[in-house]
């Protein structure tokens, strides 16, 4: 299956008929950020004040070179933040008006080897994940699958499958790019009700899933598909948006420069979708909304997102909402600590557990750090956000995401 | 537990789910038991100086219910209302008052927050205790749930088995012989309430028939027996609280009636005579304290089998192994007690052997 490189691309910021409803919001700066890319050790390519242009490389991984970090956007590289031991907090760019993209040379990206050397390039690499413990994949890792997550179990977030339908060709020639990379199998994941326009092929499976509250998350299509965690393999998975990008580039020699996002939760009195720049600033996403009272506003979904604050206060990599809350006051110093309570294993807890999993030992297993027995118990099929639902329910109050990563580094460190 | 620092939580939300949420459920679902139960008890105490004496016991309830006024002749609302506080309110007060001193006492030496779980485990007792129970019983009983059921593990939510569930356990252990001195108490002799059983082994539904045991009575629960546990319809209202705020597993408590039905129809298909193995399912299930043990002692979330499977095959023993001994051991008419113990016991055993089995299925499963 061969990729065909267009030879005239067209302006990436051009607006966009398909998605003519979701109205593109312009910010001056963006910032890649360091939380999104757990464990890496960055090495900067590039200094406060540079010139920058979309996909021109600004980091790479200190242990894993191969693995570069590109600008979403093009203009000056602003500020870099260091936190805690010098670790990359966030690197913000400021937008100018030249839309100055970086061009990838096409030819001849058809087999593996060229396939994976663009990933790497562009930077898109960085938006794979393993599992077990979701990191990025190395740059000649050989996954037993890859899963392209096109289905969504954040509530609030956009439907995924008008934006696919949307950049179809994009997200077809990725699939097919994908498909390429490795021996492995590519499934497709999306919800039972759509299907997301895929050449299926023998390596290249659409999968349809039964929607509910957990049921779009990688987690659960890896353990229906191709389990993981005792045979010493890995799998990948991909997210959508991340899919389109890579389709992006194919076709066009760019960068995808845009990201369909909601900006929803109790306390915005304008629910909208919106077409925004990777890593915008999310202080400037919401300078036209008005709240009442003081809110909590959080990149991603209100059970999984992450606090926007400060150096941090930006769209991050992987989430495709922007939730703000009431804020209720009652994060006390006892919820900022891993296990707070006892744990009371009522019955619903069983229908909140990721598949395959029995909730109760398990958490005690986490509860008590007992690596070897978290393990037995299915760890490593698991990352933070396969916990969300328990920590939600549990009455406890521990931080389950918390301490399962707690688990997974020392499984890991063993390795 | 000891809060250790491993990192800062992102968990933003949690939901409004705590343990007081809980045991204010449970006392809840518990509410429409004790109402039943204060007037049952009142009922049967009034029917009892209707039946044997005209003048009522010479204890400190029986002295009460005369001081007050309430009395067999024409009894109404009030009568039994007096009686029935007369009875089931010294009981409960001790077990109350036990289970604060020793919760304090415990909060104290070994500086925890004071837990008021003991106001469930309390009421639990009182129900599943007869009505003329000796105070120093309750005494006994209270203090065994709060030291060695719950103190001894760490507290709530790390018992081995339901503290009340011990409580009437050693209770009955203890003191099987117990029958109150008082002859009002005929219906009530021992511990287990299961006269009603016994009658029916004996003389089948005629015999029940002629203590006006129907299954009208024995569902709505105006039959002799412990203090709370006659009444399956207010068992079972309560038992919807808690199935619905999926507090207790539907899973255990569906298994432990298929276990009951099956078991019973077996012995009801093998055996032609009209003793014990003839009873029907249903007559098991209303008579005795099944309903009461299925659902508040069995079900308690901590003390049960904590994965799915393990529920399934702990409620099929307790319901088979409820009908066998009722059926194969006459000195144990209602076995509810001893068979959730047992199980109780058996469910960390059951969830090994579920969890062995679930890590050897993924071992092979995984790549």
């Amino acid at each position: 299956m061969g990729i065909e490189p267009e030879t005239t691309p067209q302006q990436t910021t051009d607006p966009l008929p398909e998605t003519g409803s979701n109205e593109f919001h312009p910010v001056t700066r963006v910032a890649l950020l360091g939380r999104d890319y757990r464990g890496i050790n960055f090495e900067l390519l590039c200094k406060e004040g540079d010139q920058v242009k979309a996909g021109s490389p600004l980091m790479r991984d200190a242990r894993r070179p191969q693995i570069l970090f590109t600008a979403p956007t093009s203009g000056k590289l602003s500020k870099i933040e260091r936190g805690k031991r010098r670790k990359l907090v966030s690197l913000q760019v400021d937008l100018d008006s030249s839309q100055d993209s970086h061009r990838f040379e096409l030819a001849g990206t058809q087999d593996k080897a060229s396939l994976r050397a663009l990933m790497l390039e562009s930077g898109l690499w960085s938006a794979l994940r393993t599992r077990p413990f979701g990191n990025i994949p190395d740059p000649d890792g050989e996954p037993a699958a890859i899963f392209v997550t096109a289905m969504e179990s954040e509530i609030l977030a956009p439907a995924p499958l008008p934006v696919i339908n949307s950049f179809a060709a994009e997200f077809r020639a990725a699939t097919n790019a994908l498909a390429e990379i490795s021996e492995a199998t590519v499934y497709v994941c999306h919800a039972s009700s759509s299907s997301p326009p895929v050449d299926a092929a023998e390596k290249l499976l659409p999968v349809p899933f039964a929607e509910g509250h957990s049921s779009g998350l990688p987690g659960v299509h890896i353990n229906a598909l191709c389990p993981i965690g005792f045979g010493g393999r890995e799998v990948w998975h991909i997210g959508y948006q991340d899919v389109i990008s890579l389709g992006h580039l194919l076709l066009h020699g760019t960068a995808w420069m845009e990201r369909v996002i909601s900006i929803d939760g109790p306390a915005v009195q304008n629910p909208r979708t919106l077409r925004v720049t990777p890593g915008a600033s999310i202080i400037q996403l919401l300078e036209s909304d008005s709240f009442q009272g003081p809110v909590q506003i959080l990149s991603g979904s209100a059970l999984r997102g992450q606090v926007a604050m400060g150096s941090e206060a930006y769209l991050g990599a992987r989430h495709h909402q922007i939730t703000v809350l009431p804020e209720t006051g009652d994060h006390s110093k006892s919820s900022r600590q891993a296990t707070a309570g006892v744990l009371i294993p009522t019955d619903e807890l069983e229908s909140l557990a990721p598949p395959g999993i029995y909730p109760v030992p398990f958490m005690r297993a986490l509860q008590v750090g007992d690596v070897d027995r978290a393990r037995d118990l299915g760890a490593l099929e698991l990352v933070e956000e396969d916990m969300a639902m328990l920590s939600f329910a549990c009455v406890s109050k521990s931080d389950y995401g918390l301490l399962l990563r707690n688990v997974l580094n020392q499984l890991e460190g063993a390795g | 537990m000891r809060g250790w620092h491993i990192g800062e939580t992102s968990q933003r939300l949690h939901s409004s789910n705590n343990q007081q949420r809980i045991h204010r459920l449970l006392l809840l679902s518990l509410l429409p038991v004790s109402i039943v139960a204060l007037f049952n008890v009142g009922y049967q105490y009034i029917s009892g100086l209707a039946n044997t004496l005209e003048r009522g016991s010479d204890d400190l309830a029986g002295r009460v219910v005369q001081a007050l006024g309430a009395s067999h002749q024409d009894p109404g609302f009030y009568d039994y209302l007096i009686a029935g506080l007369a009875h089931m309110g010294p009981i409960l007060i001790v077990a109350l008052i036990t289970g604060a001193a020793w919760e304090r006492l415990i909060a104290e030496r070994r500086q925890r927050p004071f837990e008021p779980g003991f106001i469930v485990i309390a009421l639990l007792f009182t129900l599943l205790l007869p009505g003329a129970a000796p105070l120093s019983h309750v005494i006994f009983g209270m203090s065994f749930a709060i030291l060695v059921g719950k103190g001894i593990f760490g507290g709530e939510g790390k018992t081995f088995l339901s503290p009340a569930l011990l409580a009437i356990a050693i209770v009955q252990i203890s003191f099987p012989a117990v029958t109150s001195q008082n002859p009002l108490w005929q219906g009530l002799s021992g511990y287990t309430g299961s006269d009603a059983i016994a009658l029916y082994h004996r003389g089948g539904e005629a015999a029940l028939a002629a203590v006006d045991i129907n299954l009208w009575s024995a569902l709505i629960g105006s039959t002799p027996g412990p203090i709370g546990t006659t009444s399956v319809l207010a068992v079972l209202l309560g038992a919807a609280i808690l199935l619905f705020t999926r507090i207790i597993a539907w899973r255990l408590l569906l298994a432990q009636i298929i276990g009951l039905v099956v078991t019973a129809t077996l012995f009801n298909l093998l055996t032609a005579d009209s003793g014990a193995g003839a009873m029907p399912a249903y007559w098991h299930i209303l008579l005795g304290s099944f309903a009461f043990g299925a659902i508040y002692l069995a079900c308690d979330p901590v003390a049960s089998s904590c994965t799915n499977p393990g529920r399934w095959i702990q409620g099929f023993l307790i319901g088979a192994l409820v009908v066998l001994i009722r059926v194969a051991n006459p000195t144990h008419p209602d076995a509810v007690i001893p068979v959730i113990l047992l199980a109780s016991i058996l469910a960390p055993l059951i969830d090994h052997a579920v969890i062995t089995i679930n890590i050897r299925r993924r071992a092979r499963r995984h790549v």
